[in-house]
């Protein structure tokens, strides 16, 4: 569905139903350069059992009006400005890699109608390379293909899926082709230039969980601990141990299993 | 040094996962008709495509989900789906953007199965085609009209062997917001990738070069994922909600796999071409050695170029890699390496003299197939043509002298020993 936020045009999928605001919503935040369809298996999951979904376009993103915004905070403002314009009152959060430190920003900033967070491969810093970003900015391809093949473990390489038929690595390239060059690389310079996610990370009271990938190359597991360390001593660390980065998609089924069993806890329907 | 594997990696070892209980080196065939489900939740979330998996064999298999996603890799497609065969291919890529009242623009030069699927069967349903010279780039523009839902080629025509100016027509394509499907069958992707150049969907008969040893009917839908289907709103197949299936909306829902996901959840279901899993293992074992064939066949089809060139008995020798062929410049952009393993020739002598060669060489097959490994030969005008027309049959550069070969990977000194027996026989009509 398309929303207007700050008379922009917004797109969310909301996963084959309706989105009913009286629901409890469950809010699927991208990592760089991707876009809604990112969370297809799972978003579909949650929307036929009672809870409205949210997987949001960020601007600039695939439906979504540009510019994309330049820093985790402006971002972590706008989903915000979602939230108030749809009129959600008990909202889960689920966030991967660049989605991770909006979500830390937003749920710090705005907690009042957070329920649950979920992080999804991150530390509550990302660092990019030099290399990455000029690619980004000067050699798009280049980089999508070194983002492709840091973010995929082997299955992915060979071009698997749970899908049958599907390859999950050309899907995501192909996501990433249509958001480059200004959005993978305004993406990347807000990862880079975010330095205020242990803080903010340290202030959510809410329920948290972490779900890790055991061969995650983007978000190694120093950086992903040192996110659990930060997080409330509550905070449910999951490890998958066969997954690369794109948890999501290397192991949707894992993944969506966890989400469930968190979320139906920390946010359940009536 | 890439980053990804090469193609011939990918050819043997794209979407398999290793065996985890007895860990079979090579792909399983899982001969079964449907899988049980674990719980009931597990259940609703297949039936719903809200988990990856497989329900019942008329939808998927795992053994042909293998060969789906090594034929999406080589391809460099995001997705594809396999069916019972190339022409069945060709229903599905159409059905699922094509409804009543909808037009296609298609080569005039392309396989009679497709001719035939276009010009009889479709006007039935309401479904039109303006057939065009797909070397007339003028001539595609012009006949794209509203109503027009794909642009339909082959990139080497069977049997005319015209070579489609792919990028100019995607160009043309883009321009006019109208998928270009291109069947793919006699360049394979090992010859050229056509997603690199800008088509949106690929079509193969993954009976000929691709499984390459005759042994098994298949035909592939491959998606670019390149293709933004809710541009506009002609594509309401794939950008409005879907009934049959609690109102998906396959480009919202599934994005740069949309297409190929409107098939398996409508086409699959529905109509059931289903590909065996037997013949999935079959058609694996034959990707696995593509590139080491495909290599054999243009070397012998080079040499038997210049075998029948200098044969005094051939009127005419009809290929993209001879220099007067009218795609000669175009084939060698798109297909350096070689514009593939189909010759068509005359022999001096009309059709009296072709049916003597094709009745006396021994080790060629007389048969209606190409892209086996062995060297294959037909009469097109009385075989796999023989149902268009007169006016069809000029169009599409067919002629009743002409002969197709289909080269094979024997030794190639013994291929033309034989055509020499044809030629010998072939004499006493000249």
């Amino acid at each position: 569905m398309y929303l207007t936020v700050n008379e922009k045009k917004v797109f969310a999928s909301t996963g084959g139903k309706p989105f009913e605001k009286n629901q409890p919503v469950v809010l699927f935040l991208h990592g760089s350069g991707l876009d809604h369809t990112f969370w297809g298996l799972h978003s579909r999951f949650f929307a036929f059992r009672k809870y409205s979904v949210l997987c949001l376009d960020f601007p600039g993103h695939t439906h979504s009006d540009g510019p994309p915004l330049e820093s985790i905070e402006e971002m972590a403002t706008w989903v915000n400005d979602v939230i108030i314009e749809i009129q959600a009152s008990a909202v889960s959060v689920v966030g991967h890699s660049q989605g991770c430190l909006v979500s830390m920003e937003y749920v710090s900033k705005f907690p009042e109608l957070v329920k649950s967070v979920s992080f999804i491969a991150s530390g509550y810093e990302t660092p990019v390379n030099s290399f990455l970003l000029d690619a980004a900015e000067n050699k798009p391809r280049n980089a999508i293909d070194k983002m492709m093949s840091w973010c995929f473990d082997k299955a992915g390489h060979m071009h698997q899926g749970t899908i049958p038929g599907n390859s999950m690595i050309a899907g995501g390239y192909k996501i990433m082709q249509g958001n480059v060059p200004n959005e993978l690389f305004a993406d990347l310079n807000a990862c880079n230039n975010y330095k205020d996610g242990k803080k903010a990370a340290s202030n959510i009271k809410a329920p948290c969980q972490l779900i890790i990938g055991g061969k995650d190359k983007m978000a190694p597991r120093k950086s992903t601990m040192a996110l659990a360390e930060t997080l409330p001593s509550s905070t449910n660390i999951e490890i998958i141990q066969e997954s690369g980065h794109m948890v999501p998609l290397e192991t949707p089924n894992q993944c969506r299993d966890l989400l469930k069993t968190f979320i139906f806890t920390n946010n359940p329907t009536s | 040094m890439s980053d990804f594997f090469s193609f011939d990696t990918l050819s043997l070892h794209a979407g398999q996962t290793l065996d985890p209980e007895f860990g079979s080196r090579a792909q399983p065939i899982h001969q079964t008709t449907s899988y049980v489900f674990s719980d009931t939740d597990t259940a609703s979330s297949l039936f719903n495509m809200e988990r990856g998996g497989h329900v019942y064999n008329r939808i998927s298999n795992p053994t042909v989900g293998v060969l789906e996603q090594r034929v999406a890799a080589l391809e460099g497609g995001s997705a594809a789906v396999c069916v019972a065969s190339g022409m069945s291919a060709v229903f599905c890529a159409i059905t699922a953007l094509v409804s009543q009242g909808d037009h296609i623009v298609a080569s005039a030069n392309m396989y009679g199965g497709n001719i035939s699927l276009l010009k009889n069967t479709l006007p039935r349903f309401g479904i039109t085609t303006t057939f065009v010279d797909p070397t007339d780039l003028n001539a595609i523009e012009a006949a794209i009209q509203d109503n027009t839902k794909i642009i339909f080629g082959e990139l080497i025509g069977n049997p005319g062997l015209s070579v489609m100016d792919i990028e100019s027509v995607a160009q043309i394509s883009k321009k006019h917001h109208v998928p270009l499907m291109i069947d793919g069958t006699f360049n394979t992707p090992y010859l050229c990738r056509c997603f690199d150049y800008g088509a949106n969907i690929i079509v193969h008969s993954l009976t000929k070069w691709m499984g390459g040893h005759g042994t098994s009917i298949g035909g592939v839908v491959v998606d670019g994922g390149n293709f933004d289907w809710g541009a506009t709103n002609k594509y309401t197949t794939l950008t409005e909600a879907y009934a049959p299936f609690s109102g998906i909306n396959f480009w919202e829902e599934f994005g740069p796999s949309a297409f190929a996901t409107r098939i398996r959840a409508e086409a699959m279901r529905d109509i059931g071409p289903s590909m065996s899993p037997m013949n999935a293992f079959l058609l694996l074992q034959g990707i696995e050695t593509l590139s080491l064939r495909m290599d054999r066949h243009l070397s012998n089809t080079k040499e038997i170029l210049q075998y029948l060139d200098s044969h005094e008995q051939v009127s005419w020798v009809n290929h993209p890699d001879m220099p007067d062929h009218n795609s000669h410049n175009i084939a060698k952009k798109y297909m350096p390496k070689g514009a593939g393993s189909i010759i068509t020739f005359g022999v001096k002598g009309g059709r009296d003299a072709g049916q003597a060669f094709i009745e006396n060489v021994k080790l060629a097959s007389h048969l209606a197939n190409v892209g086996d490994a062995k060297t294959l030969i037909i009469h097109p005008a009385t075989t796999t043509h023989s149902r268009i027309d007169a006016k069809a049959l000029v169009a599409a550069g067919i002629t009743e002298d002409m002969i197709r070969i289909s080269v094979g990977i024997e030794n190639v000194t013994d291929i033309t020993q034989d055509f020499n027996n044809g030629f010998r026989a072939a004499k006493k009509f000249i």
